[in-house]
């Protein structure tokens, strides 16, 4: 059986996907582990924990793919959860949140322009990006987090329908609309094909310059939306939450075989990398891993996934 | 005298084309006829490439017209000229190693095809059309050249071609596959679709070319039927010299056992083993892809490869990394000069003087007059072109940028040379040098190790001649004295022809 | 190291423009602040700039090393924490030169590890570094984290003898700042070292291209191994200056030393892409950064919107050294 490596195969997931193996080792982990994990309350938090990650997710699977990368989803994330509850105070909440959707558009558009137009190494700017958007968050707040006061706004991330978080199905509906948009689309095929190989889809007529534009904005959206869920679900807009998400979303992409490199991977395979950090999270909660270790964990899983992904590739690269 | 128009698919005339300081095309003129397999031959250098990537659109042309099916044409990208029906199929081939055939076949066409479907049922057709019988859902990265080179054929097909270009499709296929595409090329020419077929080996010439046209240095000389030219018309036409003036003699005072290689042992290579003289100038000699860059890379140290011998005057040497490979004595001219020999925002003279470090510093410290002294040095005695040491060695043509890579390594010299594609896109007149120079290296005693694709090169300089195919060295020759035939059979694996 | 070559007179000015366009933008700001508000050219104001100098300037050194040889270092607030709180907590129970050597030593041995994780993982591009770098930032912060208890730790906790320290946070020596001194005698060394020794000859071919002087005998393991070390060890050194000044040791002491590091690289003219650049190039983009929020300080703008400031200048100066480099 040769399926096209763009698809989704079991057998491939199982003997490639370091995700895969992530989650059975913690599910087996936690069967003797005499907790909580295993009751639907919990598995059902688990996945709206994780909810907003997946969604930040889909959005940068499709730049990685494409070839790039976005580090700036967290700054994205945290200034769009702002202006989200900011913008109540002089506009409908329904219009505040498409203005802070919106504000991830354009942030989107401009890191497509400088990485995509201007040719700029991703990596670096849409972490300056991040940066920057960082501090506007700041500069917003004052440092001081701001409370969400609309009751309507908070259902949006704390409601569910029919038992099933609100979160989960927006989360559920982004993955539909994403898988869709990367498998059956020509702009989805389009992305892989420049992350293949930018010169050859090139030369076969693709857009480049648009579609990975295109990815960038995409995600930058994704971001918005994120960020106004988040915001909902804590009734409140801080600042605080930038920096390591960026890092783990890209790290959670990379870990479900989207590899840096592009031109693989896709979203069914980034959800299940971000489930590897949404379960790990709660795992450590579970398991009443003190906040000092979670860190400390965290970060040396990070390290560890980037290090099979570099030490993968290194087979395949010469020496010297 | 041309033809009634509906005959001729395509009529180049007049084409110039000049990049800064080289013209690459002179008021190039020739016609193809529908249905027929023209081929161009021409050295490197010649001109062909320029020309087809005119044609595709990769380059646009200075002056002339292009007719191409009874319209003028001024394709601007590689796209636009598919689309009018005249496909390409480059040497190095235009496939996303990460997708399937069947995207591949239609790329950027998706939503034509239907999705994933149809576009894998269509191409599944297109490949059964040429009786390629590989799966459309397996990934390029796994295909052999061979069978990527049907795939591009199907995604030609798909184009509807009617005229399709193959550039040097031969270098990486082995007897057997070469028949395949003979066939393949049959056929389509049985279909009427057009082939403009270039190369240099004039064996595929005259095997399956109805009409052939001769280029050198960015001229046509001669376009006739391939019955009417002789083959030492043909070379002589090609080379438009005597052959004798572009070599110098091989280097004489061939002596003992310099160096001997043993069981080179990868997953590419076969249990490898040679041995190298003093004064002599061995020759690697296979396809592309046959492994000749491997074995010398194992032998400098530049692939992670254990389990092997190297002996150097009797003595077993380590040869774990390159800096190991330089202490033993031996100096690497890799294929790639830009990505793997310079570093080209940085100075001639930081490029020259890279592998001599030890030799401009004192206790750790660098002594700027010894540099600048080694950098000078090189330079005039290999009179690279360049306005001072200073300048960056991007500036410098491709030629004198070889020569900076060859003065790093003669700086040290080293007592076994490996030089893997030393003229690849060098201008002849350096050309010559580098041949000079390669003889006096031999004749001082040192022993060179040469990988060309070039095979008039190989066989010209070599004392000696190894051949590789898939891994194997399948054969030792004396060029002197042994038929070109025979070594190229070695070469390619099988002995003959098709049936 | 940059030569304008035989061009075109509009094409210099361009390439000149392009290479200090951060800079004149900075004397402009400056020029500007000094006309609203006096208060930019008093001594004072000099003291306190020249003050503010010291934990940034090392931490930039070290960054320099590591963006010269082609990498990138996001480890460095990491090591900052881990090293403040260890080094500030063994003053008494070990004195004040072991614990001093011993801070530099956890500096030092975070930039082995870091080089010890790239090297092993085959990693060779900035991309992965960068990565590989913010996941070890992350693992030492937790050390120090779990270390410290989350506690600050104070000097008036301190009950042997401290006076290294103190000197160095606010000491004299002669017309200098102790700080300063350091400063200059270290800058010296590794200047020296970058552009006058074998090993920094080696650093700079890495950067340029790896493939090509590894081919040449280069040893560019080594050379990655010592860059981050280096990188580590003055990230060390930047801890010390900054405990020592502030005279407290917070885990979280390290945060943003290393955007605003590579800001200061990046705005003095080192190029992102590696080969090429200077210690001295550091200095003045260190020199232009305070300067910048000096005069934004002045200017009444929040410390917030600073940070959006250098996010925005980072952002510009990556994409100029971008093009730049094309």
């Amino acid at each position: 059986m040769n399926r096209t490596g763009t698809g989704f195969s079991l057998y491939r997931m199982v003997t490639k996907q370091k995700a895969f193996i992530f989650i059975v080792v913690m599910l087996v982990g936690m069967l003797f582990a005499g907790t909580e994990f295993y009751t639907a309350y919990n598995l059902l938090d688990m996945l709206n924990s994780t909810s907003i990650l997946l969604i930040l997710s889909f959005g940068v699977t499709m730049t990685i793919i494409s070839g790039g990368c976005d580090l700036s989803i967290g700054g994205i994330l945290v200034v769009s959860g702002i202006l989200a509850i900011k913008l109540q105070a002089v506009m409908p909440m329904g219009l505040a949140i498409l203005f802070a959707i919106a504000f991830g558009v354009a942030v989107g558009f401009v890191n497509g322009f400088l990485v995509v137009h201007q040719r700029t190494e991703p990596f670096i700017i849409t972490l300056g990006m991040g940066l920057l958007l960082t501090g506007v968050a700041q500069q917003l707040t004052n440092a001081h987090p701001v409370p969400a006061t609309n009751p309507e706004f908070m259902m949006i991330g704390n409601g569910s329908v029919l038992g099933v978080p609100n979160l989960v199905i927006i989360m559920a509906l982004c993955f539909a609309a994403s898988f869709w948009l990367m498998r059956y689309t020509q702009f989805g095929r389009n992305l892989y094909a420049i992350g293949g190989d930018y010169d050859v889809a090139r030369y076969s007529g693709i857009n480049v310059v648009r579609t990975k534009w295109l990815a960038f904005v995409i995600s930058g959206g994704a971001a918005g939306l994120a960020g106004v869920l988040l915001s909902s679900k804590l009734n409140t807009g801080s600042a605080i939450y930038g920096e390591l998400t960026a890092l783990v979303v890209n790290c959670g992409v990379v870990v479900g075989g989207t590899s840096f490199a592009g031109g693989i991977g896709g979203i069914p395979q980034s959800a299940l990398g971000l489930l590897v950090f949404g379960m790990l999270d709660n795992v450590m909660n579970m398991l009443r891993i003190t906040s000092y270790y979670q860190i400390l964990l965290k970060g040396a899983v990070i390290v560890a996934i980037i290090w099979l992904d570099c030490f993968a590739q290194k087979r395949r690269r010469e020496f010297v | 005298m041309e033809a009634a128009g509906s005959d001729v698919i395509l009529s180049i005339k007049e084409v110039s084309k000049s990049f800064p300081g080289v013209k690459a095309l002179e008021k190039v003129s020739l016609d193809v006829q529908r249905g027929t397999v023209h081929g161009i031959v021409g050295e490197n250098g010649a001109g062909k490439s320029t020309l087809m990537k005119i044609l595709s659109g990769v380059y646009q042309k200075d002056a002339g017209t292009i007719v191409f099916d009874g319209q003028a044409v001024e394709h601007t990208t590689p796209h636009q000229s598919m689309q009018s029906g005249l496909a390409i199929i480059y040497q190095e081939l235009n496939l996303v190693n990460t997708m399937s055939v069947g995207e591949n076949v239609f790329l950027g066409r998706f939503k034509e095809m239907k999705g994933m479907r149809g576009t894998h049922a269509k191409a599944r057709e297109l490949l059964d059309s040429i009786g390629c019988k590989v799966s459309t859902y397996r990934l390029v990265s796994a295909l052999s050249v061979s069978e990527k080179q049907m795939v591009e054929i199907a995604k030609a097909l798909s184009f509807q071609s009617k005229l399709i270009i193959m550039d040097e499709p031969s270098s990486s296929l082995t007897a057997e596959e070469m028949c395949e595409l003979v066939k393949i090329i049959n056929q389509l020419r049985e279909r009427g679709i057009s082939i403009i077929y270039i190369s240099h080996k004039l064996d595929e010439i005259f095997d399956f070319c109805d009409i052939v046209t001769v280029m050198r240095d960015g001229h046509v000389i001669d376009t006739k039927a391939k019955s009417e030219f002789t083959r030492n018309e043909l070379i002589t036409k090609m080379v438009g010299r005597a052959i004798e003036n572009e070599y110098p003699p091989r280097p004489q005072k061939v002596g003992g056992v310099l160096m001997e290689v043993r069981s080179i042992n990868t997953h590419k290579l076969h249990d490898i083993s040679f041995k190298l003289h003093k004064g002599e100038i061995l020759g690697l000699v296979g396809l592309v892809g046959a492994g000749r860059t491997e074995i010398v890379r194992a032998i400098f140290g530049a692939d992670r490869v254990r389990g092997h011998e190297v002996l150097i005057d009797g003595a077993q040497v380590s040869v774990r990394s390159p800096r190991n490979a330089k202490n033993a004595g031996i100096g690497f001219i890799p294929e790639d000069r830009k990505l793997q020999g310079l570093v080209l925002p940085f100075s001639v003279e930081s490029n020259i003087s890279m592998a001599s470090i030890d030799r401009f510093t004192k206790f750790g410290f660098i002594r700027d007059s010894l540099e600048k002294g080694i950098g000078e040095r090189q330079v005039k005695a290999l009179a690279v072109k360049t306005p001072s040491v200073k300048v960056p060695v991007g500036n410098l043509s491709g030629g004198n940028q070889q020569k900076c890579i060859v003065g790093r390594w003669l700086e040290i010299a080293p007592r076994i040379f490996i030089m893997d594609e030393p003229t690849k896109g060098i201008d002849v007149g350096a050309k010559y040098e580098i041949y000079m120079l390669m003889r006096l290296i031999a004749e001082d005693g040192g022993a060179i190790i040469l990988i060309s694709s070039e095979l008039p090169e190989v066989l010209n300089m070599s004392n000696r001649v190894l051949t590789v195919f898939e891994g194997r060295i399948t054969g030792e020759f004396n060029p002197e004295s042994t038929p070109v035939n025979d070594i190229m059979t070695a070469a390619l694996g099988l002995s003959g022809g098709c049936e | 190291m940059s030569s304008y070559g035989s061009r075109s007179a509009l094409a210099v000015v361009g390439a000149v423009l392009r290479d200090y366009l951060v800079l004149a933008m900075i004397a402009a700001l400056a020029a500007i602040t000094a006309m609203v508000e006096p208060k930019f050219m008093s001594a004072a104001n000099m003291v306190n700039i020249m003050r503010q100098f010291g934990p940034l300037i090392m931490v930039s050194l070290g960054m320099t090393f590591v963006i010269i040889g082609g990498f990138i270092d996001l480890s460095v607030a990491g090591t900052i924490n881990l090293v403040a709180v260890v080094t500030i907590s063994l003053i008494q129970p070990m004195g004040q030169v072991p614990a001093l050597v011993t801070g530099l030593a956890i500096g030092a041995a975070c930039g082995a590890l870091n080089s010890a994780v790239i090297l092993s993982s085959g990693a060779l591009t900035q991309a992965e570094a960068l990565f590989l770098t913010f996941g070890m930032s992350t693992v030492y912060s937790a050390f120090a984290l779990l270390y410290s208890h989350g506690s600050t730790m104070h000097f008036w906790d301190i009950k042997t003898s401290k006076s290294i320290f103190e000197s160095i946070g606010g000491g004299t020596v002669g017309p200098l700042s102790v700080s300063f001194a350091i400063f200059l005698v270290v800058l010296a060394l590794l200047w020296v070292f970058q552009s006058k020794t074998k090993e920094g000859r080696e650093i700079c071919l890495t950067g340029g291209n790896k493939t090509a002087a590894a081919l040449a005998g280069v040893r560019i393991k080594r050379a990655i191994v010592v860059i981050y070390t280096i990188g580590g060890f003055m990230a060390a050194v930047g801890a010390i200056v900054l405990f020592s000044r502030i005279t407290t040791a917070a885990p979280v002491i390290g945060a943003g030393y290393e955007t605003n590091a590579i800001l200061a690289v990046v705005v003095g003219g080192t190029t992102l892409k590696g080969g090429k650049g200077s210690v001295l190039r550091t200095v003045m983009g260190v020199l232009l950064v305070i300067l910048m929020s000096n005069c934004l300080n002045l200017l009444g703008v929040s410390t917030y919107l600073q940070v959006a400031v250098k996010g925005a200048i980072l952002v510009f100066a990556i994409w100029l050294d971008n093009r730049k480099q094309a």
